[in-house]
């Protein structure tokens, strides 16, 4: 028994050990087949990272990130803005389940310390739903009632000279009130925000002397198209000084340009393998001509079908594995420039790129093997072995 | 009846033929345990191609192949494979060794088709053919005559009841020629049936017997 276990082990040592030097000793080929694998995976890992990280970061922006929705004062309204009771019962209205945040926005111009800043009174809490995407450095404010903290944008910031932990006195336009504020937070949000300063509603009301109104409003609902469309017509029935749109977002359009390309980047994707397929055969076909002798020899020694096939299967195999694994990683470096190029966005790795891309070079790889092999099995030693 | 139960290769009425091509016509021989044979004859006299039939590489068109018992007609590709491993040894004119294995693994390669690798009497029989110092050389840094004499340390690993060598010496010099020629003396000394093709009357000389082919018709078997 243990003499039968350690036959197979010497067996598959130097099975591995034939499969190495077969690979590694002055074969050209081998390198011509990797770096044919290696590209056909890196063009189809890159369009795969591409299309499943933006089409994963669209639904998942749509679904929760960002307001889509955006409510303000109908053109003909008498007074600024909107009533906050009446903007309560709009929210109010909504179907609970489709609303992910909502937070209204009054703007108001203040003085601090330093110089004149843009003031915005939101729903903290709301807000945060609303853009769990936003850098804070620092801790958001947490209680909507909480009127001795602040949020400060990062440009506000530096002009400001202010960081987590600093205090800021705020004054009114025309210098009736004033606070001072600890500024909790300090964001980036790469947009206009990075030059305002948000505090609780309650208290951007009471600095700008505008009891109980609002701006505007932004709200991010889980509707798409038509029932966007849909839930705009029914608040603009219902409340004739309100105007309610749903916004387009960029990551639609980007959702466009993705469906609109998802055939072109399938097409691309299936014409790289073929390619890839071709080159790997042709490297195949010729490596098994240019190793006929030794194949008939190795059959002259009394190699079994089976042997010659596995073998060569081995290293078709490692071939592959070796190509797709580099061709993944150029494929990444690839997917950034696309991303970059097309979407203005970085591709984050998706672990499904992997077993994708490793199946179909695999695939690629046997197509292209197999008449070769079959090749070399039908090696008829006699033949190869008579010295030319 | 003695003399079918100790004959190692038994060839009756064989023939081969490619297409039109007659290689091979009424070839009968007969070859016993432990004998030396030289099969001589001019180029193209069908030498090779009887060999290929001797080592089952090769199927006859017409007639019988027993070897050591064994009608090999009545094979399979894959038995002969089989019968080629378990009993045969070959040695090429070409040497014929894998390039890209070292004179260790090239022998380690017949231990693993026909058994299992074994480090140790691989290296053995590299020694045994003086090459021991040599063992983790490519064949491309091997000279002519280190490459056959690796090929000859090739066909004794398994023990072979037959070594079969198609012009073994045909691309030496005459040192190695002599090498050659000792180690093929030396293992038929220890039992083992040896025939040689050669083109060399010498070493014909040096054998029990000499298979005369012309045009592929036996000419003489000398007893
Ligand atoms: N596969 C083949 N197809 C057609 N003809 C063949 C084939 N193999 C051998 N022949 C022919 O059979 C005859 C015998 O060839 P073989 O190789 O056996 O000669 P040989 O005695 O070994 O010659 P040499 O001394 O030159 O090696 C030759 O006429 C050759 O052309
Ligand atoms: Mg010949």
């Amino acid at each position: 028994m243990a003499a039968i276990e350690s036959a197979r082990a010497l067996r598959a040592r130097m099975f591995l050990r034939l499969l190495y030097r077969a690979l590694t000793v002055r074969n050209g080929q081998v390198v011509v087949a990797v770096i044919s694998i290696m590209v056909g995976a890196a063009v189809v890992s890159a369009l795969a990272s591409l299309y499943l990280d933006i089409s994963a970061k669209m639904s998942q922006e749509m679904r929760t990130f960002g307001a889509n929705f955006f409510i303000g004062p109908a053109p003909t309204a008498a007074s600024r803005g909107i009533d906050l009771a009446t903007y309560r019962q709009l929210v109010g209205d909504l179907p609970p389940e489709k609303l992910v945040g909502e937070t209204p926005l009054l703007y108001g111009l203040v003085r601090l310390d330093l110089g004149n800043a843009v003031l915005v009174g939101v729903d903290f809490a709301g807000l945060r739903k609303i853009a769990p995407y936003w850098q804070v450095d620092g801790k958001w404010i947490g209680v909507d009632f909480d009127d001795r903290s602040c949020m400060v944008g990062r440009r506000l910031a530096e002009t400001m000279e202010l960081k987590p932990g600093s205090t800021v006195t705020v004054i009114s336009e025309d210098r009736s009130r004033q606070t001072r504020l600890q500024v909790k937070a300090v964001i980036d949000t790469g947009d206009s925000e990075d030059e305002q300063m948000f505090v609780t509603l309650g208290l951007a009301q009471r600095l700008l002397d505008l009891p109980g109104r609002i701006d505007v409003a932004t709200l991010s609902i889980v509707a798409q198209g038509g029932e966007a469309d849909h839930i705009a017509a029914r608040i603009n029935e219902h409340f004739p000084g309100i105007v309610a749109k749903p916004i387009r977002k960029i990551s639609e359009s980007d959702g466009q340009i993705l469906d609109k390309i998802e055939g072109l980047m399938a097409l691309v994707a299936a014409t790289i393998l073929v390619i890839t397929t071709l080159c790997v055969n042709a490297t195949l076909t010729a490596m098994v001509a240019r190793r006929a002798p030794e194949i008939g020899l190795q059959k002259a020694l009394g190699a079994a079908d089976r042997a010659i096939v596995g073998q060569f299967l081995s290293e078709t195999a490692v071939i592959c594995l070796v190509g797709a694994g580099l061709g993944l990683i150029l494929g990444f470096g690839l997917a950034q420039i696309l991303g970059q190029a097309v979407f203005s966005a970085w591709v984050t790795f998706r672990p499904a790129v992997l077993p994708l891309t490793t199946g179909l070079s695999l695939l690629a790889a046997l197509a292209a093997a197999a008449v070769p092999i079959r090749r070399a099995v039908r090696i008829v030693p006699a033949r190869v072995l008579k010295g030319e | 009846m003695d003399a079918i139960t100790t004959s190692v290769i038994e060839v009756a009425g064989l023939a081969k033929r490619f297409g039109t091509v007659t290689a091979l016509e009424n070839i009968n021989i007969s070859i016993r345990q432990g004998e030396f044979v030289a099969i001589m004859g001019p180029s193209g006299s069908g030498k090779t191609t009887l060999l290929n039939i001797l080592s089952c590489l090769d199927t006859p068109t017409e007639g019988k192949y027993i070897l050591d018992g064994i009608d090999s007609s009545s094979l399979t590709e894959q038995q002969r494979t089989v019968i080629r491993r378990e009993k045969i040894g070959l040695v090429f004119q070409q040497f014929h060794l894998i390039p890209y294995l070292t004179a260790l693994e090239n022998i380690m390669l017949a231990q693993h088709y026909h058994s299992m690798p074994l480090k140790d009497e691989a290296m053995a029989a590299l020694s045994r053919v003086g090459l021991d110092q040599r063992w983790n050389h490519l064949p491309s840094q091997l000279s002519g005559g280190e490459q056959q004499r690796v090929c000859i340390a090739r066909a004794l690993i398994n023990e072979p009841a037959i070594v079969l060598a198609d012009e073994p010496t045909g691309n030496l010099d005459e040192r190695n020629e002599d090498l050659v020629m000792d180690l093929l003396k030396q293992l038929n000394r220890e039992g083992r049936t040896i025939v040689l093709i050669t083109h060399n009357p010498d070493l014909g000389l040096l054998t029990d017997r000499i298979i005369r082919l012309s045009h592929g018709h036996l000419e003489d078997v000398l007893p």
